[in-house]
């Protein structure tokens, strides 16, 4: 078996700036179209404001500390057996951090957010297409790919925005917006499919 | 063309992807608030989430095939290398990979090319055997749902060090009467004009000199000098390694070496090497290009086979033939060496040291008060005059002592012994 020629070019080795500025543009969007107008939110939208500001700023750095670290030519910096302890504390603190799913609760901040304001579905409609560009943002990002990778997707996105302004449009008619009992049944009947879909594989 | 490794089968451990995780917590979050608040614009946001976590599908490829193919079995510090994969068995699915490197690797992008194997290429920045690493081969399912993960162990590769450019090199007056290409003293066969002399019969009448014949009235005949090879023994002293890795003393004094080996080997000198570390290890002077892998292999590799340092009292007669010219690249932080040396001079060997000791002692920078500052400064000065003590009385010895940084050419420092033959007092 023979493997092939290695004189071809290389590419330069570059720091991807232009995902992380695409994520952190989306996710203070997120927060900003959540949060306003901070006016006629109930008590508790400042501190769900709050945490979904931080959960940005700390998915922001997340992004960042993840390609930083994977860019070529970059190893961890070994440590060694000794080490100080301040540095320690500050190094396994930056680690627990790291760990943190800041995107998922990013999420559930501003829905919180949303809720936590009154009822306004087009608002909210717009707020969940601009989480879904975020949270689509962030996947390419992290995984260095090209939005054409998405393109299997697009029909099923389209599809899923259509029901979002349906939903919309249901929740400003009389009847629904009262409260009826289906939607809580749907609702729940919804949840069960998406926990069978997040079975593990 | 390369000759590609065995393909391997290695297993793969899917879960879950980033992006499924978050979308089941957006549709989970959305429609837990729609039941809580009564809000069917809920419901809807987690619709797009819930249909793209639809199209998840099992049977992925419980394993793939990695084809790993090295670039070169040994290259050279700093030089680009490259690492080929080719993975197989992956479906329709996306495939990524990343060089995780090792210590004194530096990775570039993988880059696929329009033949299907994974170009990752790395350089080595410190000579050795080096690990390069670990392959880590990140897959995706088609709706990125779903992401696999492997990791494949790197072979290690031979990492020679940088030779030091050494273009005018160092002869003596005095060379063995071999076949070489330098021109000695003594007339001979060789193409460098000598001079004139009268003719006797016996000459060759093609190298009657017709001009001079014509005005002296006597043949006169062109002598040319002869070409002969000379014996050089490199003695490189790694028995101590100062200064900050990559640039320490002993990584200058293997470059050194490195390049004093290459240009000697490439007039067709004779070349032997003494390498002076924990152990006392050698090779006979010899010309070649085998010579120049042993060489090269002495220097890269501690194989930890020679003479233990504290057991030598002199150097080894055996890698030092009468008439070989001694190039010691030393630090002159071993007393023991000075001693050899001193003792190389009495045998009469013609010896020259390549001083590379780039770096000074630490000596009170974490000192605070005034006192402590000013002794700090006393040792640092007695530091410098014992080594220019050291120095001198080489000097004195007869033995030259040129400093190189490791930055310029070696011919710099050599300079002034390339120009002209050194004389040999053998």
């Amino acid at each position: 078996m023979t493997a092939p020629d290695i004189t071809g070019p290389v590419r330069p080795v570059t720091v991807p700036a232009r995902p992380v500025l695409a994520v952190a543009a989306l996710a203070a969007a997120t927060v900003a179209w959540a949060a306003v107008p901070m006016s006629g939110a109930r008590a508790g939208a400042r501190p769900a404001l709050i945490v979904a500001a931080a959960c940005a700023v700390f998915s922001v750095a997340q992004l960042a500390a993840a390609l930083l670290a994977s860019r070529p030519g970059t190893a961890r910096r070994d440590t060694g057996v000794y080490q100080a302890p301040l540095p320690g504390f500050i190094r396994r603190a930056w680690d627990g951090v790291r760990a943190v799913p800041w995107p998922q609760g990013l999420t559930v901040a501003v829905l919180g957010l949303e809720a936590l304001h009154p009822a306004r579905p087009w608002h909210t409609v717009v707020l969940g297409v601009v989480v879904l560009a975020f949270l689509l943002a962030l996947h390419l990002a992290e995984s260095a790919d090209g939005p054409a990778v998405l393109r299997p997707q697009l029909p099923l996105i389209a599809a899923g925005l259509g029901l979002a302004v349906v939903s919309a449009g249901a929740a400003m008619l009389p009847a629904v917006s009262s409260g009826s009992g289906w939607l809580t049944v749907i609702a729940a009947a919804a949840a069960v499919l998406a926990a069978a879909l997040a079975l593990p594989v | 063309m390369l000759t590609a490794g065995p393909q391997r089968t290695v297993a793969v451990t899917w879960r879950l992807s980033s992006l499924a995780r978050r979308l089941v917590t957006l549709a989970l979050a959305a429609l837990f608030l729609a039941v809580i608040t009564r809000r069917a614009e809920f419901a809807g946001l987690a619709a797009p989430a819930l249909l793209l976590l639809v199209p998840r599908q099992p049977g992925r490829p419980p394993s793939v095939g990695v084809t790993l193919a090295a670039g070169a079995d040994q290259v050279t510090e700093s030089e680009q290398a490259s690492v080929l994969a080719r993975i197989t068995g992956h479906g329709e699915g996306t495939v990524r990979l990343r060089l995780l490197p090792a210590a004194w690797i530096t990775a570039g992008p993988p880059a696929l090319g329009a033949d299907g194997w994974y170009r990752l290429p790395f350089r080595v920045r410190h000579w050795g055997l080096r690990p390069v690493g670990t392959l880590e081969v990140i897959l995706h399912d088609r709706w990125r749902l779903t992401e696999g993960r492997l990791t494949v162990s790197l072979p290690a590769v031979t990492c020679v060090p940088l030779p030091a450019r050494l273009e005018s090199l160092v002869v003596l007056s005095k060379l063995p009467a071999r076949l070489g290409e330098h021109a000695a003293r003594a007339t001979g066969e060789g193409t460098e004009f000598a001079g004139v002399r009268e003719f006797v019969p016996g000459d060759r009448q093609r190298r009657i000199n017709w001009p001079a014949t014509t005005r002296r009235g006597t043949l006169q005949l062109n002598t040319f000098a002869a070409e002969r090879a000379q014996v050089t023994v490199i003695l490189l002293d790694v028995s101590t390694d100062v200064g900050t890795a990559g640039e320490s003393t002993a990584d200058l004094a293997v470059r050194a070496a490195a390049g004093t080996a290459a240009a000697y080997l490439a007039a067709r000198d004779r070349v032997g090497l003494i390498s002076f570390g924990r152990q006392v290890r050698w090779i006979s002077p010899a010309p070649g290009r085998r010579q120049a892998d042993r060489i090269m292999n002495m220097i890269t590799f501690d194989s930890g086979d020679g003479e233990p340092l504290t057991s030598v009292s002199r150097l080894p007669n055996a890698a030092l033939p009468p008439g070989a010219l001694i190039l010691v690249v030393s630090p002159l932080l071993s007393l023991r060496l000075v001693e050899a040396l001193r003792e190389l001079r009495e045998r009469g060997f013609a010896t020259l040291v390549v001083d590379v000791l780039a770096t000074e002692p630490d000596i009170g920078s974490g000192l605070a008060g005034s006192r402590d500052r000013a002794m700090a400064r006393l040792a640092r000065r007695m530091w410098r005059m014992e080594q220019d003590a050291i120095r001198f009385s080489l000097r004195e010895l007869g033995i030259p002592v040129v400093y190189w940084d490791g930055r310029s050419s070696l011919d710099e420092p050599l300079a002034p012994y390339t120009r002209r033959v050194m004389v040999s007092r053998t």
